[in-house]
Parts: C-alpha cells; sequence; structure tokens
C-alpha cells in the first residue's frame, strides 16, 4: 500500500464529488466518469471491465464504479476517496431535504404531489424493469430468463417473501447458466 | 437502538441482493411499506432519489432511515448500504484474476435480473394502485409519463412535471 500524495488526493475526491453532483444516477454516472478517466486514470479496458464488475456484483452500482477508479488511481487508499466523494453529495442533500419534509408531511399540498407522483414513479420502475430484464437477456429474449421471470412471478404471486425469491433466482441462474468466464 | 439496528439489517440485505438503486425500489417496497414508512413516504423517497444528483441507492436508503429514525437513522441506513459493496470491491480488487474464472458470481447475478424486473412490476402496480391518484387523472400521468420515458425523456423531468400537476390538480 503506497502513501497516495496529497494532490491526487484532492483530484480524485474533486473528481468524484463533480460526477456525483452532476449525475443522477449509476447509469448516467458512466458517461462522465468515462471522460474524466480513460487516458487518465486508467485504459479504456480496465474502464469497460470495471464498468462490468459493477453490474454483475451485488450493492449500488455507482459506488462500486467509483471504487474501482479510485483503486487504479491509488490502491486503496484510493478506494476511500473515491467512496467519500461518491457519498457526501447525495447524503447532504438527502438529509437536508428529507428534514424539509417531514415538516410537511401533514399538508395537503404534499397530498397532490404524492398523488401526481405515484403514477410517475409506478411508470419509471416499469421502464427500469424492461431496461433491466432485457440487460439480463442481451437484447434478445433469452428462454432461461423467461423462466425464472416466470417462476418469480408465480413466486410473489403466492407471497413468497421476496428476499427469498430472489435468493433463489439468483441460485437457480448459477445452476442453469453453467459455466461461463467473465473479464 | 432496535430500531437502528432493524434499518441496518435492512439495508445489507438489500445492497446484498440488488446491483443498483432502481432495483433496490422493489425489495425495499416489500420490506418497509405498511411496516416501518407509509406508501406516500416511500413514493415521495423513490421520486426524489431520482430527482436529486448522486447514487440513487444511497438517497433512497437514507430517506427511509430518516424517515424512521431521524439523523441517526439515516445514517445507519447509509452505513448499511455501503458497507457489501465497499467489502466486495476490496475482496475483489485483491483477487481479480481468479474471480474472473469464477463464473457463478456472475450467473447469480444473471438468475437474479429477471426476478427482480419481475418484483419491480409488482411494485410499480401497488404504488400506482395505492398512490391516491387511481381515476382517469392517475392513469392520464402514468401512461403519459410511460410514454415520455420510453422516448428518452429525462426521467427526472418526468418526476418534477408529475409532481407538479399532481400539487396543482389533485390536492
Amino acid at each position: 500500500m503506497k502513501p497516495l500524495r496529497f494532490s491526487v488526493w484532492l483530484g480524485l475526491l474533486w473528481m468524484f464529488l463533480k460526477v456525483n453532483l452532476l449525475s443522477p444516477s449509476g447509469p448516467a454516472s458512466i458517461g462522465l466518469l468515462y471522460k474524466e478517466a480513460v487516458g487518465k486514470i486508467m485504459t479504456e479496458a480496465r474502464f469497460v471491465e470495471a464498468v462490468g464488475f459493477s453490474n454483475v456484483l451485488p450493492g449500488s452500482e455507482a459506488l462500486k464504479l467509483a471504487m474501482f477508479v479510485g483503486f487504479a488511481a491509488g490502491g486503496i487508499p484510493g478506494v476511500f476517496t473515491a467512496l467519500l466523494g461518491a457519498i457526501l453529495p447525495p447524503t447532504v442533500m438527502m438529509l437536508a431535504v428529507a428534514a424539509i419534509l417531514q415538516r410537511f408531511q401533514k399538508e395537503t399540498w404534499l397530498d397532490g404531489f404524492v398523488a401526481g407522483l405515484s403514477p410517475a414513479v409506478a411508470a419509471l420502475i416499469v421502464i427500469v424493469a424492461w431496461e433491466m430484464f432485457r440487460a439480463s437477456t442481451r437484447k434478445k429474449i433469452d428462454r432461461r430468463a423467461v423462466i425464472i421471470a416466470a417462476l418469480s412471478a408465480v413466486a410473489f404471486w403466492i407471497e413468497i417473501p421476496s428476499p427469498f425469491v430472489l435468493l433463489g433466482a439468483g441460485l437457480l441462474g448459477v445452476f442453469i447458466y453453467g459455466r461461463r468466464s467473465y473479464g | 437502538m432496535d430500531q437502528l439496528f432493524q434499518i441496518f439489517w435492512l439495508f445489507i440485505k438489500v445492497n446484498l441482493l440488488s446491483t443498483s438503486g432502481p432495483a433496490s425500489v422493489g425489495l425495499l417496497y416489500h420490506e418497509v411499506v405498511g411496516k416501518m414508512v407509509t406508501e406516500s413516504q416511500f413514493v415521495q423517497a423513490v421520486g426524489l432519489s431520482s430527482v436529486l444528483p448522486g447514487s440513487d441507492a444511497l438517497q433512497l436508503a437514507m430517506y427511509i432511515g430518516y424517515a424512521v429514525a431521524g439523523i441517526p437513522g439515516g445514517l445507519v441506513a447509509l452505513t448499511a448500504s455501503i458497507l457489501p459493496p465497499t467489502i466486495i470491491i476490496l475482496g475483489v480488487t485483491m483477487v481479480l484474476h481468479r474471480l474472473r474464472r469464477e463464473a457463478w458470481v456472475g450467473n447469480f447475478v444473471e438468475g437474479l435480473a429477471p426476478a427482480i424486473s419481475v418484483l419491480m412490476l409488482f411494485t410499480a402496480w401497488k404504488i400506482f394502485q395505492k398512490g391516491g391518484a387511481t381515476g382517469w387523472e392517475g392513469w392520464a400521468i402514468g401512461i403519459v409519463s410511460l410514454l415520455a420515458m420510453f422516448l428518452k425523456v429525462p426521467e427526472r423531468i418526468v418526476v418534477i412535471i408529475a409532481a407538479l400537476v399532481g400539487g396543482f390538480f389533485l390536492s
């Protein structure tokens, strides 16, 4: 573990603060991060590899991508710097907004907001679900993905607790997708 | 204290079983709505986290943590959401060359994806049904939003407009 020079540290922190202030979510941050990191911090091939791993491993993808780039820039200390830069903007903003909103829970205009928000949020979830399903089948409908989807639909329908269903689907994936190499 | 521990465990679990912010919505809904937060608070959390810049997953977690137990709740939710990916990344960067040959991790997530998609559809329907506006106004907002996002209008713009329309016409 080599010590991180202060200028490198500051540059990294600033980069991630910027990316996380300008992009609303993980997938959106990939484009920005690409421009900031490729050629300067890491090669294109390593960046693509980092994106691949962020999609494959559990947990927030924006954080994982940030940590991969941080590692390439400055080893383990780089990982923590990237993490700090990625966490600070959403934390400060969300806690401030949450604190303000909790005071208005009894106001009627908030009910109106939520009434308008609900259908849009439902639509947003449908879109993301569709994109996720398509990505998992690599743009063409894969029989195995359809089977897993159908089985999970039945499981949710008969109200099996969702963590168990997801765990089961993952394990099913391990068996029916067989051995395949990544990277 | 008991409540904080509950929040901690909840977000560890959610972050081990989903790969991104939007994907965690389905699981989170089943785990918290009715138990820790109201339907309305959950919709606010999802809406806000897609509007504010920065990681959706973290914002969603913090909003729910805050709604349940104030600032300590928000920070506990944040910590629990960060821990699984951090530990995994630290591990992965050390054994990257070995993990490449371990396809089962990738296959696990590959199997997870269709199930999460289905769970999200169930959740979307529940949120829509209980959101209050299920008359023609609700359907109109929902269908227009769906079309707009399908045509690649940025999500946060759609969400903000829907909330404003609701604020003016549905209250």
